[in-house]
């Protein structure tokens, strides 16, 4: 009886053992045909090889319904190249890159934020771009800029969303202010008249949630980079000895002190930011110019337009105006490479650029592209105005773990705002410090 | 054949005597020496016994062999990778790491950050444990009352495991939006107390973050116990209470001189699983504050997380996921004497 | 509780019951609150507590959306499927635990506790290098085999509690009967422990319906994905969809709880502890 049993139970477990390796053996194998059989597809009804390419990205959602799908398949009908669309949540495609390109699951053209580059280039995971380029006799004069990495491009900035100040006009009304602040003194005043006027509101506000520490590059560097200063010297870290830098810091230290920023900053993630200004809790605030649609479709009846960021006193020179952009790379393990160059040189086209810009309400990444903005909104227009007066600046883009940089930074502020740090200059030693580790 | 004579009376013995231990072979041994004693066929019953033993003794074997083959396939094999990792240097994102022994476990005990990281998750992980304990018990108690009507009961079950039924990164947005500034809950403290207590920041104070995060996760994880000591509580006999009852025994004297003794092997295995589970949690604290204002809520997870995807040190990471991987594994050493000794 | 009914310990127990019930509810309340008001309104000040605006947006999003109710479709098969083979395998191992004692129990046991211990960030990278090189990447089995391996632990230690609790005398009532412990263990053991089953059932469900990081990483096409990571997925770089991500919990969690309205009388299957007398 025992024995009949034991034969029964080991039986039982080889069988569900092979059912499980015989499924799964099937199921790779699905996977790869139902590749194999879209490709077929194309193959029948172009006669000619067809390749598909995955590419990896987070734009679809933030885009039209609809409208990258509809630009990758005329892509398609001029190339025969397939593409296809793989979409990550947003805050984890970082790790999922990193992830797939360790494991060599990684799709083989990747969107990119200028953050990642530095790390994706060194670790071997995105390909070199300007080899590609080369093979391609790509004119790349045509971008308006590469990131690169020991002077060859890794990722092609497609589309920039520029970072101007919204500004609240509701709020500044009701503490009588009529005329947008220029220097960072008016600003100030500013704040406090509308803090004084309203005390639910605030004058500005900051997200420095460590979960994505962006608030440092798209609100605090802000106030540098529209002074015309730099936290980089010949690419290294240049925090120390750096008045405009040090004057930042203060500056902003003095909005905290001054009450005017909004509270809970220290874990507020950029969506909460602009849900506050929705709500017409905030009279100022830096943020990207991608929400402008946002926050007319979530209150129509919200009174605001934009304006470049406050310069420092006395200084009289041209504005840079933080950008952050959708970028794009290869796969360094790509088995299509020269598809994929081909591929992101179309959407670098004049024509295909341009359109892409309209739609993400963003500036062109292409030097020759010339969007119509004129369906846009006009306060669209009017910050594209502001920023080609001035020029684009994101110092965090191609340096070696931008976001743990970021983090730092912040970090280092925060002990300052509480007072366990005593000057900009000790907190600023302290960053310069942890970041020329990460330069080594 | 002799066979069939000399199993039936051993397992008549076996089933007569109490057995706990089932590794009987002395036992089964001396039983067949005296109840069957032929002479002719003992060679073939030595086979056979021989063979039966060796069944008998593979036999349990049989049926932790699945489960056994896919945690060695699946599990144990990365989880030796992952102690490989921590012995080199610039695992990933170097095509060839260089061999360096120790040196990255001594960075990271040696790290103020890791320091700070551990005592954070031990606040977080103890106080989490106790209440989800308590909590758990209470709700279970209330729910097994015969005070109550079967529908009530009922009712007040499903809402009482509400909190299990979502994912970790809604509850950590529901309860940030919660913990707002601005958000619903300072309004009713506001309501309560009066607007001058201003808008409290639960998870943006140094101060008051980490207690916030811990009583998320209380929220998220007491339906766990809950569930358990539940179906723990329809395992105890009936007989018990009535016998104390007619002893004139009271509520807390029946709570604790029957119940939660009886509930004991089950609260401990909780317990412990709870301590390695909370120890593991990421989600929650990832998306509320992220290791929290200047590391006020950086656990042992987010501190990995950090090394790993932010810092690009897989191998620091990898090393520090070894130093838990050891503390939890002398926790489970110990359960498991205990269960020995009291077995 | 036998004895005589107390009335002040009846009122005890109703206050602490409402009083569990907000504790537990109120984000709840909240989270359904918020589903039906727009994205702006949820971060209003003061809060509404009825949508100005109230609006099933968020709901029409997601029941038109093919997409979005695949996320639900593949969350319930996974979950099923691994419910079915962590109660099969525990109960299977669990009965070894409990009635056998045999070499390198503890070791054994020791380990499937303690290989809980190493955080799922780390084992990322080289668990993905696995499942790919099993073929396995953005397939159902990687999902089912990964929970498996979450759920197993507890399921084990769950059910060799719950077999302990019950007296051998069982088991050797059927096998004086001449039944063979395989047939003791599915014929009596399992039906008596059915509580506990249950609340393993319960358990991994919740594990394996709420997974979100490997969900994630070993699947690449939105065939294959799971309702964690829909919900993810509304949190996008410059729009997050609040109110749509409330729904979608909300949506998720109705058929989790009926199926849990369901199964709620085998809880109280009745104490059959004491069914065999000494």
């Amino acid at each position: 009886m025992n024995f009949h049993t034991c034969a029964k139970k080991s039986f039982a477990a080889l069988l569900v053992a092979s059912l499980v390796f015989g499924i799964s053996a099937c199921q790779g194998g699905g996977g790869t045909s139902s590749e194999a059989s879209e490709g077929a597809a194309s193959q029948a009804a172009s006669g000619g090889k067809a390749v598909t390419l995955e590419f990896q990205q987070w734009w679809e959602e933030e885009l039209p319904s609809g409208s990258l799908r509809k630009i990758c398949d005329q892509f398609t009908k001029d190339t025969n190249i397939n593409i296809k669309l793989l979409s990550n949540p947003y805050a984890d495609t970082k790790t999922q890159i990193a992830a797939g390109a360790a494991a060599g699951t990684m799709a083989d053209v990747v969107g990119l934020d200028g953050s990642w580059v530095y790390d994706f280039a060194k670790q071997g995971s995105i390909a070199n771009l300007s080899d590609l380029m080369k093979q391609d006799n790509y004119d790349t004069a045509q971008l308006a800029s590469q990131i690169q990495v020991d002077g060859k491009a890794y990722m092609i900035p497609v589309v920039n969303f520029a970072y101007p100040m919204y500004v609240n006009l509701d709020l500044l009304k009701s503490a009588g202010i009529s005329e947008l602040p220029k220097t960072w003194a008016e600003f100030k005043d500013d704040c406090v008249a509308v803090k004084k006027k309203n005390p639910q509101a605030s004058g500005w506000i900051i997200q420095l949630s460590d979960n994505s520490p962006s608030g440092i590059q798209n609100c605090l560097m802000s106030w540098l980079w529209a002074s015309g200063g730099n936290m980089l010297n010949n690419g290294k870290p240049s925090l120390t000895n750096n008045e405009k830098m040090t004057k930042t810091v203060d500056f902003v230290k003095s909005l905290f002190d001054a009450g005017v920023v909004a509270s809970g900053a220290t874990s507020m993630t950029e969506a909460d930011m602009t849900e506050n200004f929705i709500n017409g809790r905030v009279a100022f605030m830096t943020d990207s110019l991608a929400h402008l649609v946002t926050i007319k479709k979530e209150n129509p009846k919200l009174n605001f337009t934009t304006m470049g960021v406050p310069k420092m006193e006395g200084y009289t020179g041209k504005s840079g105006m933080d950008v952050a952009n959708w970028g794009i790379g290869v796969s360094a393990n790509s088995e299509h490479p020269r598809e994929a160059m081909k591929f992101i040189e179309y959407l670098m086209s004049p024509e295909v650029n341009a359109q892409l810009a309209v739609l993400a309400n963003a500036f062109p990444g292409s030097a020759k592209a010339e969007p119509d903005y004129s369906k846009a909104d006009k306060l669209f227009s009017q910050t594209y105005d502001i920023y080609k007066a001035g020029y684009g600046i994101n110092e965090f883009t191609g340096i070696p773990t931008s976001e743990d940089l970021m983090r730092s930074y912040s970090k280092q502020f925060q002990l300052y705002l509480k007072g366990e740090i005593k000057s900009a200059d000790e907190m600023l030693a302290n960053v310069q410090n942890e970041w020329e580790k990460a330069f080594q | 054949m002799g066979k069939s004579i000399s199993i039936k009376p051993s397992q008549t013995v076996k089933a007569k005597t109490k057995g706990r231990c089932e590794n009987a072979l002395p036992r089964s041994k001396k039983v067949r020496a005296i109840q069957v004693p032929e002479e002719n066929a003992s060679s073939i019953r030595h086979e056979n016994n021989r063979w039966q033993r060796l069944k008998k003794k593979c036999e349990p074997y049989f049926y932790i062999l699945p489960t056994s083959l896919l945690m060695v396939l699946l599990l144990i094999l990365p989880i030796v990778m992952v102690i490989c990792y921590s012995f080199f240097n610039n695992v990933i994102i170097e095509k060839s790491p260089s061999f360096v022994g120790f040196s990255n476990y001594l960075s990271i005990l040696t790290d103020s950050e890791f320091a700070n990281a551990i005592w954070n998750t031990l606040h977080f992980v103890c106080i989490s444990v106790v209440a989800h304990l308590i909590l758990g018990m209470l709700f279970a108690m209330l729910l097994n009352s015969s005070y109550l009507k079967r529908s009530t009961k009922t009712v007040f079950r499903v809402i009482y495991v509400l909190p299990w039924v979502f994912t970790a990164s809604v509850i950590a947005i529901l309860w940030k939006l919660m913990f707002d500034p601005n958000g619903v809950i300072n309004y009713l403290i506001q309501a309560v107390a009066g607007p001058g207590i201003g808008h409290i920041e639960w998870l943006s104070s140094t101060s008051l973050a980490l207690h916030a995060v811990t009583f998320i996760n209380i929220w998220a994880g007491y339906p766990f116990y809950m569930i358990s000591i539940l179906a723990g509580l329809q395992g105890i006999s009936y007989d018990l209470y009535e016998a104390s009852a007619l002893d004139g025994a009271n509520m807390p004297q029946t709570f604790f001189r029957i119940t939660v003794p009886q509930l004991k092997p089950i609260l401990i295995s909780l317990v412990m699983l709870d301590f390695v589970w909370t120890i593991q949690q990421f989600a929650l604290i990832w998306m509320t504050t992220a290791g929290g204002p200047i590391n006020a809520t950086n656990t042992l997870s987010t501190y990995i997380y950090k090394q790993a995807f932010s810092k690009y040190q897989y191998s620091m990471a990898s090393a520090s996921s070894v130093i838990v991987l050891i503390v939890c594994t002398l926790i489970a050493i110990f359960y498991v004497r205990h269960q020995k000794a009291s077995e | 509780m036998v004895g005589k009914k107390k009335g002040y310990v009846k009122i005890i127990i109703i206050a602490l019951l409402i009083l569990g019930a907000l504790f537990a509810g109120f984000p709840v309340f909240w989270m359904i609150l918020s589903s039906f008001k727009p994205n702006a309104e949820i971060f209003a000040w003061p809060p509404t507590w009825f949508p100005r605006v109230f609006t099933i947006d968020a709901y029409r999003e997601i029941l038109h959306d093919p997409g979005k109710l695949r996320f639900f479709a593949n969350s319930y098969f996974v979950s099923l499927v691994v419910v079915a083979l962590t109660l099969v395998l525990s109960i299977l191992t669990a009965y070894s635990f409990s009635r056998f004692n045999f070499k390198g129990k503890s070791t054994i046991n020791a380990v499937i506790i303690s290989v809980q211990a190493v955080p799922p960030i780390t084992l990322l990278i080289p668990y993905l290098s696995l499942m790919v090189v099993f073929r396995l990447y953005n397939t159902y089995w990687a999902l089912i085999l990964t929970y498996l391996l979450f759920t197993l632990p507890y399921a084990i230690l769950m059910m060799t509690g719950y077999f302990n609790t019950m007296p051998r005398a069982l088991d050797e009532a059927v096998m004086i009967d001449g039944g063979s412990r395989f047939r003791a263990l599915w014929t009596v053991l399992v039906p008596t422990a059915l509580p506990g089953i249950v609340a393993v059932a319960m358990y991994t469900f919740m594990q394996a319906w709420n997974e979100y990081l490997f969900a994630l990483t070993l699947t690449k096409t939105n065939d294959m994905r799971t309702v964690p990571i829909g919900i993810n997925m509304l949190m996008g770089q410059h729009s997050y969809e609040w109110s749509e991500m409330m729904a979608m919990s909300v949506l998720g969690s109705l058929p989790v709880l009926f199926l849990f309205l369901f199964f709620q009388r085998y809880f109280i299957a009745g104490m059959t502890a004491g069914s065999v007398k000494s």
